[in-house]
């Protein structure tokens, strides 16, 4: 098992590699770059061009540019092998060992293998600041959605498995192919239309929290606020929530509820199923203990293998709710070729799908004793 | 089993009947049906397949057509005998009401973008095909270093959040015109098909008709056109269906975020984008209609993959 681990943790290795070549070279072959927003101020000079990239380090060549990204060289080394390529001091870090190797034996601490991802280059600050900020939102939003849908997925799954060919079954296989074949973006103006238009003014039609009675969310502000009104703060978000939950949900329980059903009907025509029932055991008893059981297993996996989806799906989401999470920022990033900022939501978004493979096939392997490997 | 198949075996019993009466000899001939003969005979018993199919051709059909009666462009566009700001909602001069702002006809913006959007989603389904194909079949083919390699491409662009790099690339990439999205699309969407094209070729690569092909000198480019992959395509039509309905509700998004097609094309995602700025007027017919559409065709493209799924994949046949 653990043996089994190591060795998937080990293949991820080059995937993960590949997926910084692939980010780094969708943002670079980008016509403009980060300079290309100064293009229509009149008062910015070319030599000023210049300054800019020289200080962001965006004037040194690629092979470098990356090298200094990922951590592998150091910025202090300015030598280079053939005019593009980092010289090999470049790789030894101030200690006097290779780079890349942790702070304390390297004593490098720049590029992504030390958790930098550097600077925003709109608004200056650490983008491991930035997406911290705006992963809690997004973390909120994202579980409570996730619970609610496998919630309702799972009793919607069971119930229409149980009650084969039921009114209930037919009008959940109908509300399964619309869900399907609904847009969340568009699901979510509707939504606003329908509870936040002018007609029924029930809830707000986006942000966080209310703007007029509290601060801004994760601002410092807000964490004294936060303190002398918990309770109001915490209704305020709960009230905020409530249409970005349901859109989420209604959009991904379609597919998972049918799925749910699926496997509980396999599970239910089961010869242990027969058995037990045989056995002369009341129906629930069997329905939940013998079945539903082993029904969740390839549930198990499913739900691993979409929890990353969670975070990426939530951007069309948050960009109609203006809800300041993960999504906002890379839409943000996005419109002002913010490419440090980009960069680090890719790459973290994709170790996620990564992570969250492994952590499927390991959690199947856990639930179902049956596997060995 | 059809009504015309029905008379045709009681047609057939019948001179059977006769001929045996008569005491002569007859002959008893069977109909071989090819494998898309089966296929179709089957894909017509799935009555939902069928209402999908019906619904695609009436949507291809408006898309072709209804541009020409219901045209989008500057000069000819009429000029609404009123002006009200939030638009007006449907009524029998515009079915579909009158958008916000410009007073656009939403029908006729939905007809126009339903020749955006269904282009759009057919045409970078093709493109993602077509590579997907030529990369599983020469992964699965070659085998070896190479496959390897491919693969190992393929498990990093899955493994990136597409959406978001598709974003990335019309923003930074794009201006706004529909061929750029559809060759984004189509290079985005090309790795589900290549792995499947891939295990396909490996399990037929093994099977003795390809052996014989080898053992008589065809050479290996025939080899992977004309013996292996017409036994590969079924499964490759039925994903092929799912990427369609994926891509109309991708692009819909891209545009929706204001990165995808210029608004003076209508799609439905960017009738739906503009829409957005007018929900505090709360005129709910502009983003409806073409969400609906959308709707509409994804569930009819799906009802079809269902059909496919079931006509092509042996192993369902009964």
């Amino acid at each position: 098992m653990i043996k089994y681990i190591i060795r998937r943790s080990i293949q991820a290795i080059p995937v993960l590699f590949g997926i910084t070549i692939v980010v780094y070279g969708i943002l670079l072959a980008a016509p403009g770059g980060p300079t290309a927003k100064f293009n229509q101020n009149p008062r910015i000079t070319q030599q000023m061009k210049e300054d800019f990239k020289r200080a962001w380090g965006l004037d040194q060549p690629v092979p470098v540019q990356y090298c200094r990204w990922m951590g592998f060289c150091s910025k202090e080394v300015d030598d280079k092998l053939l005019g593009v390529l980092p010289a090999p001091a470049a790789f030894i870090g101030p200690k006097g060992m290779p780079n890349f190797l942790p702070t304390g034996l390297s004593g490098a601490s720049n590029g992504v293998l030390h958790g930098d991802f550097g600077f925003s280059i709109a608004t200056g600050e650490l983008v491991n600041t930035a997406i911290t900020r705006a992963a809690l939102p997004t973390l909120i939003l994202a579980s409570i959605a996730l619970f609610v849908w496998l919630f309702v997925a799972i009793l919607m799954g069971v119930y229409a498995a149980i009650h084969r060919y039921s009114l209930f079954d037919q009008a959940a296989t109908i509300f399964a192919y619309v869900g399907y074949a609904m847009p969340t973006f568009w699901l979510g103006i509707m939504l606003i239309f329908l509870f936040s238009g002018p007609g029924l003014n029930l809830l707000p039609a986006g942000g966080m929290t209310e703007t007029r009675v509290s601060p801004p969310f994760g601002s410092d502000d807000y964490w004294v606020y936060f303190g002398t009104h918990t309770l109001a703060a915490i209704l305020d978000v709960g009230r905020h929530l409530i249409l970005p939950v349901v859109t989420l949900v209604v959009v991904n329980i379609a597919g998972d509820s049918r799925f749910v059903r699926a496997s509980m009907l396999e599970a239910l025509g089961q010869d242990y199923v027969r058995t037990a029932k045989a056995k002369g055991l009341p129906g629930r008893s069997v329905t939940f203990k013998h079945a539903l059981r082993n029904a969740m297993l390839p549930v198990v996996t499913n739900i691993g293998l979409e929890i990353p989806f969670l975070f990426t799906g939530a951007i069309v989401t948050e960009t109609i709710f203006s809800w300041p999470g993960i999504g906002r920022l890379t839409i943000v990033a996005i419109n002002s070729f913010d490419y440090p900022v980009l960069m680090g939501v890719l790459l973290i978004s994709s170790m996620l799908v990564v992570f969250a493979n492994l952590l499927a096939d390991v959690a199947y392997a856990v639930v179902d004793p049956r596997i060995t490997f | 089993m059809s009504d015309t198949e029905t008379t045709q075996a009681a047609i057939d019993a019948e001179r059977i009947r006769r001929a045996e009466e008569a005491g002569e000899d007859y002959e008893i001939g069977l109909v071989s049906l090819s494998q898309w003969q089966l296929a179709w005979r089957k894909f017509r018993g799935h009555r939902l397949a069928l209402i999908g199919l019906a619904m695609i051709g009436a949507l291809v059909l408006i898309a072709v057509v209804g541009p020409i009666f219901l045209p989008y462009d500057f000069a000819t566009i009429p000029i609404p005998d009123k002006i009200v700001y939030q638009g007006r909602p449907p009524s029998l001069d515009h079915l579909f009401g009158e958008t916000g702002g410009l007073q656009r006809d939403v029908l006729r913006l939905v007809v126009n973008g339903a020749r955006t959007s269904l282009f759009i989603g057919f045409s970078s389904m093709f493109i993602g095909v077509i590579i997907g194909t030529i990369v599983g079949a020469v992964a699965g083919y070659v085998g070896g270093f190479l496959d390897n390699v491919l693969m190992r491409i393929v498990d990093v662009m899955l493994s990136l959040p597409l959406l978001f790099v598709i974003l990335v690339a019309s923003r930074f990439f794009g201006n706004g015109s529909v061929l750029l999205i559809v060759i984004i699309f189509g290079l985005f969407g090309w790795m589900g098909v290549s792995r499947l094209v891939r295990s396909q070729f490996l399990s037929i690569r093994e099977s003795e008709f390809v052996e014989a092909a080898r053992a008589v000198g065809v050479r290996d480019r025939r080899i992977i056109f004309r013996h292996i992959l017409p036994n590969a395509i079924s499964p490759i039509v039925v994903v092929a269906s799912l990427i369609v309905a994926g891509n109309i509700i991708g692009e819909a998004f891209v545009s929706f975020l204001g990165f995808g097609v210029n608004p003076t094309t209508p799609t439905w995602g960017n009738i739906l984008s503009n829409a957005l700025t007018f929900i505090p007027l709360g005129n709910w017919w502009w983003p409806m209609f073409p969400g609906v559409a959308i709707i509409v065709t994804v569930l009819a493209v799906n009802f079809i993959g269902d059909g496919l799924r079931d006509a092509l994949d042996p192993r369902s046949r009964a």
